[in-house]
Parts: C-alpha cells; sequence; structure tokens
C-alpha cells in the first residue's frame, strides 16, 4: 500500500524554508540553463535556417565568406543566363547579385557597430523567399533609399520607416522594414547595389545567390560553374554555407552545456543535504508508518516523491523567470548581439523553445532525482527497531 | 579546548554534509571565475594595447573603406607627431577559417618608432626590415599551430587573390598588443597584387605622439586636415578604437554575467539552507551553551565562523581549480581569439578574478549563515529548553 | 544493595587529600545566619502554549538555606521545571521577586544574568546536556571559557572535577561512548567545575537506569555534604526521596502544603 501524497506534501509545508529555498536553488539553476540554451538555440537556429533550400550561394574561389568574396561583372552575368537556374513567371532569372559592405553606424545609445550592408536589387527578394516587406515599400534605384530588417528597425539613430541612416560616404533614407523569419537577414540594411558600388568605389560584387531550376541537380549546376574557365568561382547550397558558419556555435554550446551540468550538480549537492537532513530529522515518523505496515518501497517512493516536487516545484519558478528573463532581454535590451565570422553585427531575439524548456525539465527532474534517491534509499532501509528508538 | 576547536569540531559533526555544501560553493565560484574572466580580459586587453600615446587614424565610414596612401605623408607632418606607420588588413587563413587571426601588412622600418613599447628584439626586427617575405608573429598564435622562427609559412588569400608565402623572423613579445597578430611587410603585398590591379591604400593609419600632451592636438589637427577631401577620418586614441571592438559583446557579456549572478543566487540560498537545518538541529546544544552562560555574541560568532569557513575552503577549492584549468587550457593553446567571443574568448585567470571569487564566496558564506546564526543566538534559553522537552 | 557507595568513596577520599582542590564549598560564603539562601516573593508565571494561556505558578513564596539538598516534586504540569528555572536565573518571573544569595534577579539585564549564571550556578538537565563533538573533559572546561583563566588551568580544574565525579579514567570519550549514567556524571562535573553556590538539576535520573541513577544520586548528596553546595533538584523519582533534606511539592503551580514547606527551617 503506497504513503498517501498528502505525507511528503504536508512534511514539505511544515518545513518551509528549507523547502524553499532549495526550490529556489533548482529554480535559479532552472532559469541560468534555459536562458543559455535560448541564446544559443537562437543563434544555432538562426545560421541553420538562414539557408533556403534550392539556393546557392556563388563567390571567389576560396572564400570564406560574402564579405571577403568578390565575383566580376561580367561573372555575374554569365550565371544569370547559366541553364540551371531558375526564372521567375515572367522569365527574369532567379539571380541576386549582391555587394556586401560592413561599414559602421551608430547605435540609438551612441555605441559604434559594424552592420552589414547588402547591395541588391529587386530579384534578392524573390531570391531571399522568406524576406517579405512589412513596412513600407521597396527602394527605388540609384536615390539612396535603403530597406531594413527588423532586427536593425530601432537600433541605430534614424533606423526607421521614413528616418534618415547615415553609413559610408553619405545619408540614406528608410523606405521600408522587411522580415526574414529569423533569418540573418533579418540584422541587415539593404540597398541599391549600384548605389553601395558607388559608396565603395567598387564596380564588382561579393557574390551571387541563385534559385536553382526545379528540373536540375544541384551538381550539375555546380560543375557549370566551377568548371568555367574564365573565372575562379565557388559554389555551395545556401543552407551549406550558413551551416558553416554555425559550426562555431558548437563550442558555445558545448559551453553551455558543461555550464549547465556544474550548475546542476552543485544544486544536487544542496539538495541531497536537504533530503539526509528531512530523513535524519524524522526517522520516528518513518519508524511509525514502517510499524504501521508500510513498506520499505512506499517510504523510498515517499520520500523520493518528496525531493521529486521540491525540483518540479523549482522548474515552474525556474521556468517563469526564465520566460521574464527572455521578455525583459528582448524588449530593453533588443536582443543579443553576436559577431559572426563576417565581423558585422548579428542581432538575434531571445524565444523560449520547447527543446530549452524541455532541458530545464530534464535538469529540475535529474537534481531531484540524484538528490532524493540516496536519501530516501537511507529512509527505507531504516530497521523499525532503531528508528523508534531514536525517537 | 577554546572557541576555535568548538567551531573546528562542529564542521566535521556531519561530514558527508560539509562536504557536500563545500563542494556545492566550490563549483559555484568556478563558474563565477569563469564569468568573471570577461570582464577582466577587456580590461586586460584594454591595458595592454591602451598606449597613451598611440593614436589611430581610419576612415569615417568604416574600416573596410581604405584611406589614400598619401595621407601617411600628409599625416606625418603634422607638429607633434613623433612617427606613423600604417596597416593593411590581409586577411589570410593559415588552415580553416575558424582559426582565423589578424594578419596585417606594415612598414617594418617605422615599426620600432611607432612601437617601441612593444620591445620586439632588435636583431628580428633587422632581419624583418631586411627579408622581403619577412614576418613577425605574435606568441599565441605561434603557440596555437607550432610555429618556429626560421619557419616559411603561406596565408591563403581572403579578400586578395593572392597567396602569401611568410618567413617567421621573430615574434612579438607576450603583454604588447594583441598577442595573435601577424606582421609583414606591405610590399610584399603589393608586388604580388601587381598583376591583380595592384594595392590601393592603406586600411588605417597609427601615429605615435612625442609626449602625451600632444595627443589631443594631433587628433584635432588630423580630422580636420581631411575634413572636406574625398576620405574623411576618424582620429582616436588606441585606447577608444579597441574600446569600440566590445561593444557587440557588450549585451552578451551582460546575459553571461546575469547568469553568474544567479549562480551565485543559487549558492546562497544552498549554502543558507544547509547552515539553517545545522543550527535548527543544534537548537539543545545552544540552549545548553547559554544556560551555562554563553551570550549572544559569542554564539553568533562561532555559527559564522561555521558558515564562514565552509564558504572560504569551498571558495579556495573552486577559483584554484579554475585557476588550474584555465592556465592548462591557455598553456595548451586551447584559448584565444575565437570567433563568437572574440578576444573574450582568452579565459584568462588572474589573481584579481581569483580573489573576486573567493571574496564572493565569502560574503556569501557570512550572508547565507547570517540570519540562521542570528535566530539561533537569540534563542531565549527557556524557549529552547521547552523545545527539547 | 545499590548504594552507589563507589562513588561516595571517590569524592570523599578527593576532600581527604592534602592541598585541597578549587571546590571550596559554602562555608563562610558570607550568607547571613538565618537568611534563606534563596528567597522566592510571590512569584507568578505564564506562558502561551499554541492558544491556551497556562498558569505555571501562582504567587509561590518559599525560601532555601544555605547548604540543602532540595527536591521539588510533583505531576506534570505542576510547574516544577518552570521554578527551577527562576532559581536559575534562566527565566524570569512575570511578577515577584527571586533573590539568590542577596542578589534580586530582576535587576539584572540579560547579560548581567547570564554572567551571574556562569559564576553562580551549575546546571544538569534531563537530556542533551553534553556537546556531542566535545570530549568529555572539554565539555567540562566548558563553563571555564568564560572566565580569564589560562588554558592550563582550565584543563586541570576539568580534569579535576572529572575525578570528583570518578570519571578520571574517561576524560577523553566522547558523550556517544560514554552510558546514560556516565554522561550524567560528566554533566554534574561541569555543573559544579566553576565552583558555583547553587547547583541546579531538572530530572537528573529521568532517563537513567536504576544502577545509574542511585550512583547520580549519591554524587550529588556528597557534593552537597562534602562541598557544602547547595543543591536544588527538580524530579519524579520517588527514590529520591531518601537523598535529599528537603521535599517541596507543588499542584497546578501552588504550593502543595499550601504555605510553608514540610521541613523548611527559618
Amino acid at each position: 500500500m503506497a504513503i498517501p501524497l498528502a505525507y511528503p506534501v504536508r512534511s514539505l509545508l511544515v518545513r518551509k524554508w528549507t523547502s524553499v529555498f532549495t526550490a529556489g536553488g533548482v529554480a535559479l539553476v532552472v532559469t541560468a540553463t534555459v536562458l543559455l540554451l535560448t541564446l544559443v538555440g537562437g543563434l544555432q537556429r538562426m545560421l541553420a535556417s538562414s539557408g533556403e533550400p534550392n539556393n546557392v550561394v556563388v563567390l571567389r574561389k576560396g572564400s570564406t565568406n560574402d564579405g571577403v568574396s568578390q565575383v566580376t561583372r561580367d561573372a555575374a552575368l554569365a550565371l544569370r543566363t547559366m541553364p540551371g537556374v531558375a526564372r521567375r513567371a515572367d522569365g527574369e532569372p532567379l539571380a541576386s547579385f549582391e555587394l556586401v559592405n560592413q561599414p559602421f553606424m551608430i547605435t540609438r545609445g551612441g555605441g559604434r557597430e559594424i552592420v552589414l550592408i547588402r547591395g541588391v536589387e529587386p530579384v534578392a527578394f524573390d531570391v531571399h523567399r522568406a524576406a517579405h516587406l512589412v513596412q513600407g515599400r521597396m527602394f527605388r534605384p540609384h536615390v539612396g533609399e535603403v530597406v531594413v530588417g527588423v532586427g536593425v528597425r530601432g537600433r541605430y539613430v534614424g533606423a526607421s520607416l521614413g528616418g534618415e541612416i547615415e553609413f559610408g560616404r553619405r545619408t540614406w533614407k528608410v523606405v521600408g522594414v522587411f522580415d526574414s523569419g529569423g533569418k540573418a537577414f533579418d540584422s541587415e540594411i539593404w540597398a541599391d547595389v549600384a548605389d553601395v558600388q558607388d559608396d565603395t568605389r567598387r564596380s564588382n560584387y561579393s557574390g551571387v545567390r541563385l534559385t536553382l531550376d526545379p528540373g536540375t541537380d544541384f551538381g550539375t549546376l555546380k560543375q557549370r560553374i566551377e568548371g568555367d574557365g574564365r573565372f575562379t568561382l565557388e559554389a555551395k547550397p545556401e543552407t551549406d554555407y550558413y551551416r558553416e558558419q554555425a559550426d562555431t556555435t558548437q563550442t558555445l554550446y558545448v559551453l553551455v552545456v558543461t555550464l549547465a551540468v556544474i550548475m546542476a550538480i552543485g544544486a544536487v549537492f544542496g539538495a541531497l543535504n536537504t533530503m539526509y537532513a528531512a530523513v535524519a530529522s524524522r526517522t520516528a515518523e518513518i519508524g511509525t508508518l514502517r510499524a504501521l505496515g508500510f513498506g520499505r518501497g512506499a517510504i523510498l517512493r515517499s520520500f523520493l516523491g518528496e525531493s521529486l516536487v521540491l525540483a518540479g516545484a523549482g522548474f515552474l519558478a525556474g521556468s517563469a523567470l526564465a520566460a521574464l528573463g527572455v521578455l525583459a532581454v528582448n524588449t530593453l535590451l533588443s536582443g543579443v548581439q553576436f559577431s559572426m565570422m563576417t565581423f558585422s553585427v548579428a542581432t538575434v531575439l531571445l524565444h523560449l523553445t520547447p527543446g530549452s524548456l524541455l532541458a530545464g525539465f530534464v535538469i529540475a527532474g535529474l537534481i531531484g532525482l540524484v538528490g532524493g534517491l540516496a536519501p530516501a534509499w537511507r529512509a527505507a532501509r531504516l530497521r523499525v527497531v532503531d528508528a523508534l528508538h531514536r525517537a | 579546548m577554546s572557541y576555535t576547536r568548538l567551531v573546528w569540531r562542529n564542521l566535521f559533526r556531519h561530514p558527508l554534509r560539509t562536504l557536500f555544501t563545500t563542494l556545492s560553493i566550490a563549483l559555484s565560484i568556478f563558474l563565477v571565475c569563469a564569468v568573471l574572466t570577461l570582464p577582466a580580459a577587456m580590461e586586460r586587453i584594454i591595458a595592454r594595447v591602451g598606449s597613451s600615446v598611440r593614436i589611430s587614424v581610419h576612415h569615417e565610414a568604416g574600416l573596410t573603406y581604405w584611406l589614400p596612401f598619401s595621407y601617411v605623408h600628409k599625416v606625418r607632418a603634422i607638429p607633434g607627431v613623433a612617427a606613423v606607420n600604417h596597416f593593411s588588413w590581409f586577411g589570410g587563413i593559415y588552415d580553416e577559417p575558424k582559426n582565423q587571426f589578424p594578419n596585417f601588412g606594415l612598414d617594418p622600418d617605422h615599426v620600432l618608432a611607432v612601437w617601441p613599447d612593444y620591445k620586439i628584439d632588435p636583431r628580428e626586427l633587422a632581419r624583418f626590415k631586411r627579408i622581403r617575405n619577412a614576418c613577425l608573429v605574435g606568441g599565441a598564435t605561434m603557440r596555437k599551430f607550432g610555429w618556429q622562427v626560421g619557419q616559411e609559412i603561406t596565408l591563403r588569400g581572403t579578400i586578395f587573390p593572392v597567396n602569401l608565402t611568410l618567413l617567421i623572423v621573430g615574434t612579438i613579445p607576450e603583454g604588447a598588443g594583441n598577442p595573435l597578430v601577424l606582421w609583414f611587410n606591405r610590399e610584399y603585398l603589393e608586388e604580388a597584387m601587381e598583376s591583380q590591379g595592384g594595392l590601393r591604400g592603406v586600411g588605417m593609419i597609427w601615429v605615435r605622439a612625442d609626449a602625451p600632451e600632444h595627443v589631443e592636438g594631433i587628433m584635432h589637427e588630423v580630422n580636420e586636415l581631411f575634413r572636406n577631401s574625398e576620405a574623411q577620418v576618424t582620429a582616436e586614441t588606441e585606447k577608444s578604437f579597441f574600446m569600440g571592438f566590445f561593444g557587440s559583446f557588450r549585451t552578451f557579456m551582460r546575459l553571461i554575467m546575469a547568469v553568474g549572478v544567479l549562480v551565485v543566487g543559487a549558492v546562497v540560498l544552498i549554502a543558507a539552507n544547509t547552515s539553517a537545518m545545522g543550527i535548527r538541529e543544534r537548537i539543545p546544544e545552544i540552549a545548553i551553551l547559554k544556560s551555562l552562560g554563553f551570550g549572544r555574541r559569542p554564539i553568533l560568532l562561532a555559527l559564522l565562523a561555521e558558515s564562514g569557513t565552509v564558504a572560504l575552503v569551498g571558495g579556495l577549492v573552486g577559483a584554484g581549480t579554475a585557476w588550474g584549468l584555465f592556465s592548462a587550457l591557455s598553456r595548451a593553446g586551447k584559448t584565444g581569439y575565437s570567433q563568437l567571443l572574440g578576444p573574450l574568448g582568452q579565459f584568462q585567470m588572474s589573481s584579481t578574478v581569483f580573489a573576486e571569487g573567493v571574496s564572493v564566496a565569502l560574503v556569501v558564506g557570512l550572508i547565507a549563515g547570517f540570519v540562521p546564526a542570528w535566530n539561533g543566538a537569540r534563542l531565549g534559553v527557556v524557549e529552547a529548553l521547552r523545545r527539547l522537552f | 544493595m545499590l548504594d552507589g557507595s563507589g562513588v561516595a568513596a571517590t569524592a570523599g577520599a578527593y576532600l581527604a587529600r592534602p592541598g585541597r582542590c578549587h571546590l571550596q564549598g559554602n562555608a563562610g560564603r558570607g550568607t547571613a545566619v538565618g537568611v534563606p539562601m534563596i528567597e522566592v516573593r510571590e512569584v507568578s508565571r505564564l506562558y502561551h502554549r499554541g492558544v491556551d494561556l497556562v498558569h505555571a505558578l501562582e504567587r509561590v513564596s518559599l525560601g532555601i538555606p544555605a547548604g540543602r539538598f532540595v527536591a521539588l516534586m510533583g505531576p506534570s504540569g505542576s510547574g516544577k521545571s518552570t521554578l527551577l528555572n527562576l532559581l536559575a536565573g534562566l527565566d524570569r518571573p512575570d511578577s515577584g521577586e527571586v533573590v539568590v544569595a542577596g542578589t534580586r534577579l530582576s535587576r539584572l539585564s540579560e547579560d548581567e544574568l547570564a554572567a551571574w549564571r556562569a559564576r553562580h550556578v551549575g546546571l544538569v538537565f534531563q537530556f542533551f546536556n553534553l556537546l556531542p563533538v566535545l570530549s568529555a573533559v572539554e565539555n567540562v572546561e566548558l563553563p571555564l571559557l568564560l572566565t580569564k583563566l589560562p588554558r592550563a588551568d582550565r584543563r586541570r580544574r576539568a580534569e579535576t572535577a572529572l575525578s570528583v565525579v570518578g570519571l578520571a579514567a574517561r576524560i577523553h570519550h566522547r558523550p556517544a561512548q560514554l552510558s546514560g549514567g556516565e554522561q550524567q556524571r560528566v554533566a554534574i562535573a561541569r555543573a559544579i567545575v566553576t565552583d558555583p553556590d547553587l547547583i541546579v538539576a531538572d530530572e537528573p535520573t529521568g532517563d537513567l537506569d536504576a544502577k545509574s541513577a542511585v550512583e547520580v544520586l549519591t554524587l550529588l548528596r556528597e557534593l552537597n555534604r562534602a562541598f557544602e553546595k547547595t543543591v536544588v533538584m527538580v524530579t519524579h523519582d520517588p527514590r529520591a526521596e531518601r537523598f535529599v533534606d528537603t521535599v517541596i511539592r507543588l499542584d497546578k503551580g501552588v504550593l502543595a502544603n499550601g504555605g510553608a514547606p514540610a521541613g523548611q527551617s527559618a
């Protein structure tokens, strides 16, 4: 027969402060874990999801990213007319010529950051299918108009619809805001590629992004591009390109997991202390329960249950705190900045994901389990006679 | 027998519990130290690179905008300027992109004049000037790739469509500037680029003032000099220049520090709990001591000494482990400039961080121990006795 | 027959040695002849237990001459422990006055009372007397930490006290290694080590077997006789009556014999 749930729960309530403190310790560990995982997960997701399936990134051979690559106009034109490149309904090839620049911009707080400007043509919105305007309109060519990603909006001086921003050698007018659904583009400013060429005194591009024609296999197109003797180019799927950048977050993930494990172990010690003390102070009760006829298993489960209830309470409190934290970071700090391989700053908004909450749950559960098992075992193994004698 | 002995004995009353609490604190302080290395790293980098007489001059718009070479000569002519050099970022890669380190072409003849504080070996400097494709490498990069002086290495160009084969003729001593940099002769890059359209301009200019008082004046002059030219510049002190790079890490750091605070909070709760438990169990003894005539203060101090000692030991163990671990990682070359964390990936423990970690532990121990100790010491004797029976 | 004579012999033998130990006894302590050493005047004490208000003592008055061995007896809840606490300066009455060896306890602040206790009273309880982390001699040394005696002297006095109670061979044992009776004897040694005027014991034999109980009672009597210590003991133990000089009975907070307790001499 099992000991009623009321016993462990009431016991916890009687030792009010001890229970609160232990659960509190677990809560803080859960909060820290969830926040960190949300952070890293957000970054990973941004990088991993940034690639559009069926898009191809073409850069100069050997270049590691947009920012350091150079592709001539001739090469770009050749790519546009290459077979294997998809076309829009109106026949326009889905080939986006892009020139990437990384100038300084001043934030509203007065700081100086490096921002990624992508000089594009209107077809960019067709190639980067996830990006769509949510405010305003597309820029007109040659007049210094730009559209900004949602991550940029509000971050820099003048960076909102209708405002004027300064970067490079001139001022630019913000005529629209676009959202790419969490992809890296959210932290970019898109301008007319000719304007950017002007500003950087360049006549070439950084690279070209293509959409693969459904009827063609990637390998074939890749051969065609890389095999062309006139140019030295390299082609890779856009998903791969961003995944390579995401590799750098591996270290961070390892770091975060290590941190979480260390914290959890610390909390386990705390739980162990609490539970051992609980068992020690209640030997008389245990003796009575055993004398009444409750078996070892029932005692074990009851004490283990106490520990798990504490951990559970900690999980709930910790998750709530983490949710608050995410809200605070997003609204007060407008997200977290990371610099990637290109040295420009990408803003990541935090999202409390089921994955991070699950991790918090698991950690809390482990703390409750490991912290409660040994003491519960000891409680179960008390000899009735000893227990009553100590009363 | 003395108060000290009483405190000592009480610590070993429940050896397992004391051990658990100590370890719990040790782990948390380990984390706290890791977190504290971040601002410490930043400060150290600033302190290291922040010469008070060096000025950086770069294009106002950004580092990807280069300056005309003529600017170098114009700046040299400004009164108060002792020496001028320039950087041109090559961005070459040795093996993998993720092991990228900063490499620049500059003017070997003016290295000593602009960076005398780096204390580069004069013989190595002489070879640097003499040999066309020579390069000087910072200690951290040397260690990371296991390079030796006299070795030839090849850097793959990323921005520039050329690869450079360089001869390592010397090192840039530790404690001077960024330990990751590689410096080579800009003219060597110019030659390599001749067939590819040549090399226009410089990335940025470094100026050394002849006296700290002249720095303000020089910066002003430089900004004015190029105000309405084709390329407007920003002249700022070396410190300010490097500080600018850290801006983007600020939020990241704040988040990590917040985690650190959470960790400390968890420790306080756990330590307070354990302390309270221990004291609760000892109410009968406290009652006896009070009945014997021991007043509140000695009892309070004895209880605080207990929690303080546990915390102190835990703090020493945690900070010590952090020290050991990070020193070992550093020696093995595993720390350093990382893609994501930038210069903060160095995780170097300093004695300051060690002291800070231990202090946090001590404060935690005292705070966590205080309320239970206070309550315990204040217990009325008769109340306590009544609770016994 | 159990008579605890072994213990008594030890105490007596101790006294017979040349160079008496620091325990001097009460003779010539300055208590005027005819004035009781302990005076309780119209003392009342109430306290709360949960929601109930308990009248532990109701206007109790009594006097105890110096050098007496007194037992306070009565059923559970009669107020005897409360009275004991008042005599020992562990508690304050709600009304009335307690005077011990000429000192009005109500005049003393908390800290002064603590200091007074340390100097003038030796305490023995039913349970938990000893700190489990300290050895017997360290436990006995505890009260001496409050004095200015140097460490060597403290140790010597503690050892002496332990010899008086017959535990010279066990001074380094921890309480867990001692029997119930031995633990109580250590507690008694601690109670006398500061050479107090008054020894107060709350159910000292309550938790002991017959043999140990008799040993403890015998020891207390010897301390009373040989060292002229005033001993006031709360007890349930009927055996105690033959060891003490006077029995004071309480019932429901008042003296059971109503008026002067039996055996009291003015």
